[in-house]
Order: structure tokens, then C-alpha cells, then sequence
């Protein structure tokens, strides 16, 4: 069994890096934040938890595809903050994407509602088939 | 630094060196921006981190930011896209072809090997480094010759007289076909062709050992990471020996929402 709980936080796992550069164009959508500001967002209404710094190769990644755009803040409780907000562009492949999730996410609770149904549903379609 | 006690801003910093030293194929502009970011982020998680044991907290924070490797992770393969298509420097090109070749399909064996062309590489290095020099030295002192032949003749002789300076054969019958005004010119001009070839080589020298040391980093890196994963099966193998089974199965909702 040890094989299978590997397999699935393994599978969960990439699953969820797949999907966290989406949500941090999400959370970017609505509000500019900084890197720090991000995170907390994204463990605390997402309930994500996630090694800090990988949100920096993620904001990296999209600064360089012009995703997002950025601006240094002064700030009164320390050093200035790097502010990212989503670019227009940014907004635009957001949009698109999240019209590619709610496809692919149709796709999946369709088929688990298939696995649910009973067994002669997949041999009528055979029949129409032929 | 912000306001730490010494002993985390000594921390702080340790681990900011790290980072840096993971940046130093990044631009120094680039370099400075994500130091500045990654500092802001480390003075804010460690104000927002409860507890009273100031080292704990700093620990704390730098472990939930993560390794430095991993939060430059994605900087570098841009960086080293863009050092391939500006610089276009063969080596890089050599570097990721041996690396392909033998680092990846054949192992330690194959990383053995490349350790040795990296050797080999190096020594390559400094015997350019070494032809420079001496390319650079010959090229100064010609010029300087032919400055002392131009400005002061009879000094020059001299030197020949008390055998410092010894012109004979073909180069010596050459230069006796000219005044001594002509015979400092062609000197100088001479040294100045040598000198400009020496500084060119050094020059050029500078970027090979840019390439070189992007290769060795690479090299070292790559075994930092096989031996952290060999470290981490041993560890996990020695968990599971005991019973053959999970001792202490990690709970599935915390294993589940780690996204790293």
C-alpha cells in the first residue's frame, strides 16, 4: 500500500502545481500583492499550503511573460514591498484558462458520475456504435 | 539589513549570500531586485512569526520560504536561455552537450568523466591564461623598447653594450636597415600589435572562465541534488525497515496540500 500513498501524494502534488500558477493569476486578478501578502492569501482562503518561495519562480515566470506587472512600495513597517498586479494580457489568458479548467473539471465529474452509473450505459453506446 | 537582533540578522544574511550565490549567472539589476524582494518577504513573515526564541522564528520563516535553490529555481533557466542567445558561447553549447551525453544516461560513471573533462578544462584555461599573460608582458616591453629607441638612442645602445638588451640575427640585421627614429617607431608599433593580442586573449579569457564556472556550478548543483535524493530514500528505507510498513503515516490532508 505504501506504492499507492506515494503514487497519490505524488499525483496530488503535481495536480496542485499545475493549478497554482492559475490561482495566483486569480488572486492577482482582483488585487495587487506582494509576494508575502500572496502567500497568506493563497494558505488562507485557498487552504493551499506551499513552500514560500516557490511563489517567486511563479511570479518570475509570469513578470517575464508579461503576465503581470510590478511595482516597489515604500513601506512603514520595514523594507518597500514589491506590489504584482495582473496586466491586461494577464487578465485576458486568465479568462481563458479558467474557461479551460471548468472544461476540464466538467470533464473529470463527468466521468466520475459515469463510474456511478450502472453497467449496461457503456454497452448501449457500443450498440450504436456498430 | 532591518531591525534584527545580530544574531538573526546574521541569519538573514548567511542565507541571502546563498541566494546570491545562486544568482551569480543573473544579471547583477536582476540580481539585486530579487535579493530586495526576498529580503522584504523574510523581515515580513518573521514579524508576523509568533514566539519568543528570536532564532526559532528566523529558522522558522526560512524554512517555510524554502531551500534558495528552489526559490531561484525558475530564474535560472531563463537566465541560462538568455546567456545562450546573447553571448552565444560555444562552451555553453559543448558544456550542455557533455553533460548530455555522458552526466545523464551514464550515471556517477558518466559524471566521473565529465569531472575529469572539467579538469582538463580547467588546465586548458590556465595555460590560455598563462599564454596571455606572457603575450601581454612581451607586447609592453617591445613597446617600451621601441619608446626608449625613439626618445633616448643612446641609452638604448648602452643597454645593447652592457648586454641587457641583445637584437642579433635576422631581427637585429633588419632593424639595422633603418634610423634609430624608425627603428623605435617599428618597435613600438610591434608591441603595440603584441600587447593589443595579449589584452584581447585576456579579454576573451574573461568570458571562457565565466563559461567555465557556469559549468563547474552546474556540475556541483546537479550533485548536490542526487545526493539530497539518495539522502532521502536512505532516510525513508530506514523509517520503513523496522515494521515493513508506515510506522507513522503521515496524515493525508497535510501530505495532500503540500505544493512545492
Amino acid at each position: 500500500m505504501e506504492y499507492q500513498d506515494e503514487g497519490k501524494d505524488r499525483r496530488v502534488t503535481q495536480l496542485r502545481k499545475g493549478i497554482l500558477e492559475l490561482a495566483v493569476m486569480g488572486v492577482l486578478y482582483h488585487e495587487r500583492h506582494y509576494g508575502y501578502s500572496l502567500v497568506r492569501v493563497l494558505s488562507e482562503r485557498g487552504s493551499i499550503a506551499l513552500k514560500e518561495g516557490t511563489i517567486y519562480p511563479i511570479l518570475a515566470r509570469l513578470d517575464r511573460d508579461g503576465l503581470v506587472g510590478s511595482a516597489w512600495v515604500e513601506s512603514d513597517q520595514g523594507p518597500p514591498r514589491k506590489y504584482y498586479a495582473l496586466t491586461a494580457s494577464g487578465r485576458q489568458l486568465f479568462d481563458e484558462l479558467s474557461q479551460e479548467l471548468d472544461l476540464l473539471v466538467s470533464l473529470v465529474q463527468q466521468k466520475w458520475k459515469n463510474a456511478q452509473q450502472p453497467e449496461h450505459a457503456g454497452k448501449r453506446l457500443l450498440v450504436e456504435k456498430g | 539589513m532591518s531591525n534584527y537582533p545580530d544574531v538573526v540578522a546574521k541569519i538573514v544574511s548567511d542565507y541571502l549570500e546563498r541566494v546570491k550565490s545562486q544568482l551569480r549567472l543573473v544579471p547583477v539589476r536582476e540580481q539585486n531586485e530579487f535579493l530586495r524582494e526576498i529580503e522584504s518577504h523574510v523581515y515580513e513573515a518573521y514579524q508576523q512569526t509568533p514566539g519568543v526564541d528570536d532564532v526559532a522564528r528566523i529558522l522558522a520563516v526560512l524554512r517555510n520560504l524554502g531551500e534558495p535553490a528552489e526559490v531561484v529555481s525558475d530564474r535560472l533557466p531563463g537566465t541560462m536561455v538568455r546567456s545562450g542567445t546573447k553571448r552565444n558561447l560555444p562552451l555553453y553549447v559543448v558544456g550542455g552537450i557533455l553533460i548530455a551525453m555522458f552526466g545523464l544516461p551514464l550515471g556517477f560513471g558518466g559524471l566521473g568523466v565529465l569531472v575529469g573533462l572539467l579538469a582538463a578544462a580547467a588546465g586548458v584555461l590556465i595555460a590560455f591564461y598563462a599564454a596571455a599573460g606572457s603575450i601581454t608582458l612581451v607586447g609592453s616591453l617591445v613597446t617600451l623598447l621601441g619608446l626608449i629607441r625613439f626618445l633616448a638612442p643612446h641609452l638604448f645602445d648602452r643597454l645593447v653594450e652592457l648586454g641587457f638588451i641583445q637584437l642579433g640575427g635576422a631581427v637585429g640585421e633588419f632593424l639595422d636597415q633603418f634610423s634609430p627614429t624608425d627603428q623605435g617607431l617599428l618597435m613600438m608599433l610591434v608591441g603595440c600589435v603584441i600587447l593589443a593580442g595579449g589584452l584581447g586573449m585576456l579579454w576573451v579569457g574573461k568570458h571562457l572562465l565565466r563559461g567555465l564556472r557556469f559549468l563547474f556550478s552546474l556540475l556541483f548543483d546537479r550533485a548536490r541534488r542526487l545526493a539530497q535524493t539518495v539522502r532521502r530514500k536512505w532516510n525513508h528505507e530506514g523509517r520503513e525497515a523496522p515494521g515493513m510498513g508506515r510506522a507513522n503515516p503521515k496524515p493525508a490532508v497535510h501530505a495532500a496540500s503540500r505544493a512545492e
